[in-house]
């Protein structure tokens, strides 16, 4: 995420780092070469006009050419900077006092409202609500059939209407149905249109002045470029959109979409999408973002997954198996369970601090088909006996032979599988106790 | 077809966009200050239009020995005459039309990100086609996107093309074989492959889309393959990542800018050619069937500044 200006940023403070002291001129050529970094990573060049002048005069004020650690305060500001262009404090959705909470999503053609109405359902269901999914794209070509399919998926209901009904009506039907099944979130996927598409602008307006909404959420593709904000400016303007989705955050996107919306339209990022499963994702924290943006990493997302993947119980337990060397295959297959859960292995390295450069120098696509390599590792583990897997030191050649057979897999997958479990279980023997990571 | 009435309608499209623009041209000099006002002001126009620091970095340059005394006194004329020029010096290429061949089988491949349209392309390409009689068959490759496989089947049976079937999950080269076989057998000769959207960095299904141009080439060794990448026109920089990545993968023979009926001004093809020299082919650019232009870059430039 955001890699490419995260490079930029890493290039610019070094050349700075090495210089000790810096006279005016440095300063100049500093903020040049930000202000370009912004440009290439499609920040609006009027954010960037405003993010320069601001920062040029914070550095004025702070007297950076005097100072002796000039780098490390120049960060500190552009940090700031960064924070407050992205909007300063995270921000909830609403819920309404007196359910259900209609949720609507807009947004132009193809920026992701389908598969985002479907994680947004995904996301209220985890916390407990009884979401209800509905259908109003009557005009895109099998849009209401990726809606139920994606919503079948995930077992999320689905509420539609035959094509010809509008979808004002749509949406009334749709709370009638919810009151008589108890449906407290109601989340609208709505038609992609143009902004300059009077007639579709037109239908979204109605639809607003006829149905109470909690939230109206405009869905922003992320690599969007300068014309992102002008589209944007329309849809606020037509309908007061109370916060925005990003999508389509886990390619290489540079983030400037990210920068420009909350400064322009003064309307908060409340989400973003960051791949195609439904979990994949996250509410938007401006100031882990910044971090992440600057290559700081983002160690309190990484924490509240691992915290949502394990609770103390489970930690007490596995510490007392390590310590015991009762760790066997059952649990090796579980905490590899788990760690899927956290994220991919690229995910995961783009929140730890200084692994970001790391990242670049290993090959993430061979790390990257984990979720075929666990399918195969759980068809091992489930072809082995209860007592080859409690304890794997009896499972010789023989035995080998059986569970490949039995799995559809090479020796050598065994092979390799039991080597990484004696792997893992050796550095447990010997690295730190599990108790010692300390969530606070 | 008509080029003259298609450009028509086209910059029809680019109404708005041409608007903004000839305002920004005519303000650029009638209010700049100095050169260094007035490189400025250009700076701003050509980053806003998505051309990205590199491309704008060497058009400025260009501009950079003018006689700004001169330039203001003919007023925007000479400017604009030369910003043309050069815009369409980067652009222009060789034939870039889609050639369809007689006496073999034709394939066209969509491919792109993500909410690019290439389901909506791979319609519009059949209309053109089907309209001049051509015999086509639809390849549904995209079985990940729930629904994906209906939508062409409803462009399909809409422009009267057929359409071989699969089910959702099914794997996309043997949907692309079967479909080449079907093409044999029917003795149609043009196959029009519609493929899952997928970002570039996606190492795994971009080998995916590598090993249906491995069946292709296989079962149709001889065929004349066009793989046509989408990109939407409110892409920022990212679509030259977009567009290298694809072309190091398959080699992409063209790009069909799509939504150009936004007030986006599709900027980035300039930087893709100058940075990737990846022609662009097509102009999508509205929700109709027939919405699908030929790019001729010294239209496109004029339209833009027109």
């Amino acid at each position: 995420m955001f890699a490419s200006l995260t490079d930029k940023f890493q290039t610019i403070f070094k050349k700075i780092k090495n210089k000790g002291k810096l006279n005016e001129n440095d300063i100049k050529n500093c903020l040049h070469e930000i202000r370009i970094a912004l440009l290439e990573a499609d920040v609006n060049y009027k954010v960037v006009k405003e993010f320069i002048d601001s920062l040029h005069d914070k550095i004025q004020q702070e007297k950076i050419s005097e100072s002796l650690t000039p780098t490390q305060q120049i960060i500190k500001i552009v940090n700031g900077e960064i924070t407050l262009t992205l909007g300063s404090k995270q921000n909830d959705l609403s819920i309404s006092p007196a359910p259900p909470t209609i949720i609507m999503l807009v947004g132009l053609q193809g920026t992701g409202k389908t598969t985002t109405a479907v994680k947004l359902a995904n996301y209220f269901r985890k916390k407990g609500n009884l979401p209800l999914l509905i259908a109003t794209d009557i005009y895109r070509p099998a849009a209401i059939e990726q809606l139920q399919v994606l919503g079948e998926k995930s077992d999320l209901p689905v509420f539609s209407m035959e094509r010809n009904e509008n979808a004002v009506n749509i949406i009334k039907a749709a709370i009638k149905y919810s009151s008589k099944k108890n449906h407290d979130v109601l989340i609208i996927d709505t038609a992609g249109r143009l902004h300059i598409d009077d007639k579709l602008m037109n239908e979204l307006q109605e639809i607003d002045e006829n149905i109470p909404f909690q939230e109206k959420l405009l869905i922003v593709d992320a690599m969007a470029g300068q014309d992102a904000v002008n589209s944007a400016k329309v849809f606020c303007d037509k309908i007061k959109v109370s916060g925005i989705i990003l999508t389509k955050l886990d390619g290489d996107t540079r983030g400037g979409v990210a920068l420009s919306l909350k400064k322009v339209l003064g309307v908060p990022i409340k989400f973003i999408g960051i791949g195609e499963k439904v979990d994949n994702f996250e509410p938007f924290h401006p100031e882990r973002m910044a971090s992440r943006i600057l290559g700081m990493g983002d160690v309190l997302t990484l924490i509240e997954k691992v915290e949502t993947a394990y609770n103390e119980d489970e930690l007490k337990k596995l510490d007392k198996k390590m310590k015991d060397h009762n760790f066997d295959l059952n649990d090796f297959y579980l905490q590899l369970k788990k760690m899927k859960n956290i994220g991919s292995v690229d995910q995961i390295m783009d929140m730890v601090p200084g692994f970001n450069n790391l990242k670049n120098r290993i090959d993430v696509a061979k790390l990257g088909d984990r979720e075929g390599e666990l399918k195969k590792i759980e068809a091992i583990i489930s072809s082995m006996t209860v007592e080859e897997r409690e304890n794997p030191s009896i499972i010789n050649g023989s035995r080998r032979k059986r569970i490949s057979r039995g799995s559809g897999t090479q020796l050598s997958d065994i092979n390799r599988l039991l080597k990484q479990f004696y792997q893992i279980k050796e550095m447990f023997k010997r690295g730190p106790k599990l108790k010692n990571f300390s969530f606070n | 077809m008509n080029i003259k009435n298609v450009f028509s309608q086209f910059k029809e499209g680019l109404y708005k966009s041409r608007i903004e623009l000839a305002n920004k041209l005519a303000f650029l000099f009638s209010d700049s200050k100095d050169k260094s006002d007035f490189l400025e002001k250009l700076e701003e126009l050509l980053i806003l239009s998505d051309l990205g620091t590199c491309a704008t970095a060497e058009i400025m340059n260009e501009f950079q020995q003018i006689n700004f005394r001169e330039y203001k006194e003919n007023n925007f004329i000479f400017f604009k005459e030369k910003l043309k020029a050069t815009l369409i010096d980067i652009l222009n290429s060789t034939a870039s039309d889609i050639k369809i061949n007689e006496d073999r089988l034709n394939i066209i491949m969509l491919v792109g990100v993500n909410g690019s349209g290439k389901t909506s392309v791979a319609g519009k390409i059949a209309y053109r086609l089907k309209n001049i009689n051509k015999d086509i068959i639809m390849v549904p490759a995209d079985t990940f996107r729930a629904a994906a496989i209906q939508q062409l089947k409803i462009l399909a049976d809409k422009v009267g093309a057929e359409m071989i079937n699969t089910k959702e999950g099914a794997d996309p080269a043997s949907v692309v074989y079967d479909g080449i076989s079907a093409a044999r057998a029917r003795k149609k000769n043009i196959v029009i492959i519609d493929t899952a959207g997928r970002l570039h960095t996606k190492t795994n299904l971009m080998n995916e889309l590598e090993k249906i141009k491995r069946v292709i080439q296989k079962e149709a060794n001889d065929c004349s393959l066009e793989i046509l990448q989408t990109i939407d026109a409110t892409m920022g920089q990212n679509a030259i990542a977009q567009a290298e990545f694809f072309n190091k993968s398959l080699g992409v023979t063209g790009i069909a800018l799509t939504k150009m009926d936004g007030t986006a001004k599709g900027g980035i093809v300039i930087a893709i050619k100058k940075e990737l020299d990846i022609t662009v082919k097509l102009i999508s650019c509205g929700e109709k069937l027939n919405n699908l232009y030929d790019f001729k870059a010294d239209k496109f430039v004029e339209a833009l500044l027109d």
